[in-house]
């Protein structure tokens, strides 16, 4: 009976072939569109039915660099996103301290209600913001752009840092107390490295947010605070693909690097999906 | 071959360097109880897994009522299982848990509600088609899972530790019921498990496993008095072990001489016996006699001091020093009592001796 | 003393949460509460209600055929998003080789902006992207470029690609969260791979595939940056709401009408994901 044995090793060797073969498209369909932005941000000549452009050049990028000026643009995206962390984090530390430690009646729906802004594409509110912003002569300031960011940058962080501050376990303050520190070395000896990660992580989250974000910016910005992800949006639209690319290049770069060297420390289901434990 | 329902045939089955079952031959014979006894890790869970199916052997065969089943896929195999944590469908009432095997099979409505009813009979639990098992006790749960796997008259039930997630006295309790229920289905078992008073009681066969081989297969009562290893001796019950060497062989009185720590020891004589040989010597705590200092002297009676006295309630566990620093453990009956540091007398009745070639 | 403490307490407690709340209300329910306003008042205006804005959209023919694409889109994209993360969840709970990286994969589209997304997917299907060039190279009828890039199918493509992870990440926990148990039962009682599936399998990870896929559809109705980047003709809602701003001079309570019209759909949307996670689980 062993070539009933071998007969089902060869089908699943038939089956085993059917999912890599799967698993090679999907890897595809994700890695392929980012191949081709980076092809076409250094390629010359790429028209007609080539597989690969015919000539390399850095030409894009020195145009993104001299001419649209992409240094004071991401200048602009990092103040703009520094910004939008710090208030993000200064929200979320009392606000998850509260919700991770402390009683509240409706606990549940508060944080559901709190994390609205995030469940909501922004297209919705974004107008309001807009017009507030308008008659708040807001527009076209770092803070005012920075300010939109927090609206969805702060529910995340109020999200992940209550997580933080609920596993913080109370009775190794207690222990910390018996052995005789004070209150305020407690804090930076016990309770200071404990928090550390988790704030760390809500700030990166936190800044990759700010950093991609598009809709909210759109309504808000001016000539003054054109972020990455706005610029390249205009490049698109005038039709300047190469320097889309490089642009877009330049924009990608940071959020796949936290998140290949995220992967390891946190599970980065973290960055996807609703509330509730996510 | 014609006996056996079911048998491994030198079954191997590696996971890199671990072996978890080395050469397994097994062979278990038509509507007999078969336990797979052993301590975590012995391999019988894998070699039970051997026999579902769910694993498949790197080497050796597996086979079932004359059939060469080795490379046939599980659900090919009709066999009825019952798991260690119930494995219910959530989702679905007890009539359909029960009903499933059937629906697979095509098995026509009318039909299907005979056999399912049939089935709930046997464990008892008419009445409970709509439930949901989350509204069922362990218990309850475990006997839906019965009905389910012998709703369509498998000609093996597999169990792998049932009762384990049960509280003590429901396990006493299911004990019974599986055991009734397999014999008036005149079904062949085989039976999981680490609890060896489960074991003893269930069992036709015991198969007493560790690291990957069998260490003996035989009645309870084989397996408990007459072990084959010191794994086995040891697994089974509370024993008793002296390192001793053979001084003298009686063949025709049929006894031999030990001697350990002093003392010379009188056992009854097993053929490999040879003089000069070092063996073990192991006797239950419950067969040695404790004594007053007073006893006469006898065979196999030895003076000793009580190091340490536990009070069990119904019993009292003793340790107590003889000879040249040998310690035994003594269990008797909470009628008399003898202190820590009082002088005492051992016997060792000869016939409950045993010996275990290392 | 116990009522003083107790009120301290909540006052302490109160004190924190006003960061959050504050942030809440003012960038939140404050600017929604503008764009109602907004959109009942007469356009340019600052006094005066009126439900003009919303009768025009509606009435227009044009609003319905809006809509009706968001819709298709969205539900479109729902379907084989749940269709896709299904068979890949499938694949990924064996732990085939690389396992790990392409679960990683799986979340990529979720950290880059849909923006550069959708520039990617379009180069990559366009006339002269590999795509094509595969095509035409190896399927023997195929000569022509084949349109991809602007149409329907297209975009129901590019929403898959870029919201699919919020089904496929709670679809494989929730298989993965699986007791191994249950479908070896099923195995044992007779089931082959496909009834065990069928059977036990896939409804017991519906919970799980749903409450994914209501994030997709919202996601999908909301998408803003792909539609207005690849949506050529076609404008779905958001794209929509953003054209009445681009008008001189801007259309803000047209706008803020279309934008309360979305955002009414989309709670009705968000009501139905809070009652499928309240569901009890079996």
């Amino acid at each position: 009976m062993n070539s009933l044995r071998q007969y089902l090793k060869a089908f699943s060797s038939a089956r085993k072939l059917l999912l890599y073969t799967f698993l090679l498209c999907f890897g595809l369909m994700i890695f392929l569109p980012f191949l081709m932005i980076a092809l076409k941000s250094i390629g010359r000549g790429w028209f007609g039915r080539l597989w690969l452009p015919p000539e390399l050049t850095l030409d894009w990028y020195r145009w993104a660099v001299e001419v649209t000026n992409i240094p004071e643009i991401t200048k602009n995206t990092l103040i703009i996103a520094t910004m939008a962390v710090t208030m993000s984090t200064l929200i979320g530390i009392p606000t998850g301290w509260a919700f991770g430690r402390r009683r509240i009646p409706g606990k549940e729906l508060l944080m559901s209600m709190i994390l609205l802004p995030r469940m909501i594409p922004p297209i919705a509110y974004a107008l309001g913001v807009a017009q507030i912003f308008y008659r708040l002569n807001l527009v076209n300031t770092h803070f005012g752009v920075a300010l939109a960011h927090v609206a969805i940058c702060a529910p995340y962080a109020i999200l992940v840092l209550s997580a933080t501050f609920e596993g913080l376990d109370e009775r190794v303050m207690e222990a910390s107390a018996v052995c005789g520190a004070s209150p305020v070395r407690t804090f930076f000896h016990v309770i200071l490295p404990l928090i550390l990660p988790g704030i760390l992580s809500s700030m990166i989250f936190t800044f990759t947010t700010s950093y991609n974000e598009f809709t909210l910016t759109l309504m808000t910005y001016g000539k003054d605070t054109i972020t990455l992800p706005v610029r390249t949006y205009i490049a698109l639209g005038e039709g300047y693909w190469e320097v889309t690319s490089a642009m877009s290049i330049i924009l990608v770069i940071p959020s796949l690097l936290v998140l290949f060297v995220i992967q390891r420390q946190v599970a980065p289901e973290k960055l996807v999906g609703g509330f509730k434990g996510v | 071959m014609f006996d056996s329902m079911i048998e491994l045939r030198g079954v191997t089955k590696r996971y890199g360097e671990i072996v978890a079952n080395d050469r397994i031959d097994l062979s278990i014979r038509r509507g007999e109880l078969m336990t797979l006894l052993g301590p975590s890790g012995c391999g019988k869970t894998t070699a039970l897994r051997c026999i579902t199916g769910h694993i498949i052997p790197n080497e050796g065969e597996v086979w079932i009522d004359g059939h060469d089943v080795t490379g046939v896929p599980t659900h090919k195999r009709e066999l009825g299982m019952v798991f260690q944590n119930f494995a219910l469908f959530p989702h679905m009432t007890v009539f359909d848990n029960v009903g499933f095997p059937l629906m697979i099979r095509r098995t026509e409505k009318l039909k299907r509600r005979e056999r399912v009813m049939e089935a709930l009979h046997l464990i008892r639990m008419e009445g409970y088609e709509q439930h949901y098992p989350r509204q069922l006790s362990g218990g309850q749960q475990q006997r839906v899972g019965l009905a389910r796997a012998l709703v369509y008259r498998p000609k093996v039930l597999l169990l792998d530790e049932p009762l384990s997630n049960l509280d003590a006295k429901l396990r006493e309790e299911m004990r019974f019921e599986i055991r009734e229920l397999i014999d008036r289905l005149g079904i062949t078992a085989v039976y999981v498990t680490h609890d060896q008073a489960e074991a003893l009681a269930l069992s036709d066969r015991v198969s007493v496993m560790n690291a990957g081989r069998i260490e003996q297969v035989g009645t309870p009562n084989e397996i408990y008095e007459r072990p084959e290893s010191r794994f086995v001796a040891d697994f089974i019950g509370l024993s008793d072990f002296i390192q001793a060497q053979v001084t003298a062989v009686d063949s025709e009185g049929g006894t031999a001489l030990l001697a350990a720590g002093g003392l010379e020891i009188r056992v009854p004589a097993a053929r490999e016996m040879e003089m000069g040989q070092n063996l073990l010597l192991f006797t239950r705590p419950n067969d040695v006699e404790l004594l007053p200092a007073s006893h006469e002297d006898g065979i196999n009676v030895f003076s000793g001091v009580v190091d340490k006295m536990t009070y069990l309630g119904d019993r009292n566990d003793y340790r107590v020093m003889i000879g040249d620093g040998l310690a035994l453990r003594v269990q008797t009956d909470g009628k008399t009592r003898y202190n820590e540091g009082e002088r005492v007398r051992l016997h060792l009745p000869v016939a409950l001796c045993r010996v275990v070639f290392e | 003393m116990k009522r003083g403490s107790k009120t301290r307490a909540a006052l302490v407690t109160l004190l924190m949460l006003l960061p959050g709340l504050a942030c809440f209300l003012g960038l939140f329910f404050y600017p929604m509460m503008v764009t109602v306003v907004r959109s009942l008042r007469p356009e340019g205006a600052h006094t005066g209600w009126t439900l003009g804005h919303y009768t025009t959209f509606i009435s227009e023919p044009r609003a319905r055929d809006v809509i009706f694409l968001t819709f298709v889109l969205s539900i479109s994209a729902t379907l084989c998003s749940i269709v896709f993360s299904v068979i890949l969840c499938l694949v990924l709970r064996r732990k085939p080789r690389g396992h790990r990286f392409f679960r990683l994969a799986m979340l990529i589209p979720r950290v880059v902006p849909g923006l550069i997304g959708a520039l990617g997917l379009l180069l990559l299907f366009g006339s002269r992207g590999w795509v094509n060039l595969a095509l035409i190279q190896f399927v023997p009828w195929i000569t022509e470029p084949v349109r991809i890039n602007y149409t329907i199918g297209g975009l129901i493509l590019f929403y898959t690609w870029l919201y699919f992870p919020f089904t496929s990440v709670t679809t494989l926990s929730t298989l993965e969260s699986l007791d191994p148990a249950i479908e070896e039962a099923a195995d044992v009682s007779g089931a082959n791979r496909w009834q065990v599936l069928r059977h036990v399998v896939i409804p017991l990870i519906m919970p799980g595939i749903l409450a994914g896929s209501v994030l997709t559809f919202m996601a999908a109705f909301g998408a803003f940056s792909i539609p207005l980047i690849a949506g050529g003709n076609y404008r779905p809602l958001s794209v929509e709401i953003f054209r009445q701003i681009d008008f001189t001079p801007t259309r803000w309570s047209a706008a803020s009408a279309r934008a309360m019209i979305m955002a009414g759909l989309q709670v009705v949307f968000l009501t139905i994901y809070m009652r499928i996670l309240r569901r009890p689980s079996r």
